[in-house]
């Protein structure tokens, strides 16, 4: 192998050096299944296939920092954009009124809110 | 477990035809060093290496380019291929007939022409 691997995507990590792995099972968050059923509804009509949400996700530049479904998903935007079925504003637009429903007193400081204030 | 009776015929398998396949069970085989952009499945560490067909698993649409949208047509025939693991990984410490076995696309593939006539991958 050469010292600077060329063309070689984030996933193949085969005979790299591995830290260790969590392998606690965290159980699957709210949006984690509302995502998860996006992305099935859209494979199982064929608008994407699932070699494109791979090619979509090595192609994320935070791929190795992000989680699973953030990466799932986050392909899942980039293929959407792609493929014209949403644009960007309209993403912007309705992420906007998302977080602003969750902008309510909340006496359990709710971490949802909290991450969509950062 | 089916029973005594089942009728395993029935059953589905992920075979599919592959037609005019290149390579046959048996055959040495090389994986090809090249590094290519774009949406390749066949990893890094098995490029340049050398094997054996283990089997003809079928013909099956190019995940290269169902990866941007086209239908992967012409299908590819895929093999599954045997190396040994000592010859994958360099200090391998485990017995010499420990094997890894990938499936592989025909294309990434060429007849092992070593001139040394070692059998062995």
């Amino acid at each position: 192998m050469s010292d600077k691997p060329v063309n070689k995507g984030p996933h193949d990590l085969g005979g790299e050096a591995a830290g260790l792995i969590d392998t606690t099972d965290h159980g699957m968050l709210f949006w984690e299944k509302q995502a998860n059923a996006l992305r099935s509804v859209l494979s199982r009509a064929g608008i994407v296939k699932v070699d494109e949400l791979r090619r979509a996700a090595e192609g994320l530049e935070q791929y190795g920092k992000l989680a699973y479904f953030e990466v799932t998903t986050s392909a899942l935007r980039v293929l959407l954009l792609e493929k014209g079925l949403v644009t960007e504003a309209e993403l912007e637009a309705k992420m906007a009124e998302i977080r602003r429903r969750f902008d309510v007193p909340d006496e359990m400081e709710s971490p949802i809110k909290q991450k969509a204030k950062r | 477990m089916t029973g005594a009776g089942a009728d395993i015929s029935a059953m589905r398998s992920s075979y599919a035809q592959a037609p005019g396949h290149r390579f046959n069970v048996g055959d040495r085989v090389a994986v090809k060093s090249v590094f290519p952009p774009g949406h390749r499945r066949t990893p890094w560490y098995i490029r340049g290496k050398h094997g054996v067909i283990e089997r003809i698993c079928g013909a099956f649409p190019n995940p290269e380019e169902l990866a941007y949208g086209f239908d992967g047509e012409p299908a590819k025939v895929l093999y599954r291929v045997r190396f040994t693991q000592k010859h994958v990984w360099p200090g391998y410490q485990g017995p010499g007939h420990d094997v890894i076995e990938m499936e592989i696309f025909e294309h990434w593939l060429e007849p092992d022409d070593r001139a040394d006539g070692d059998a062995k991958p």
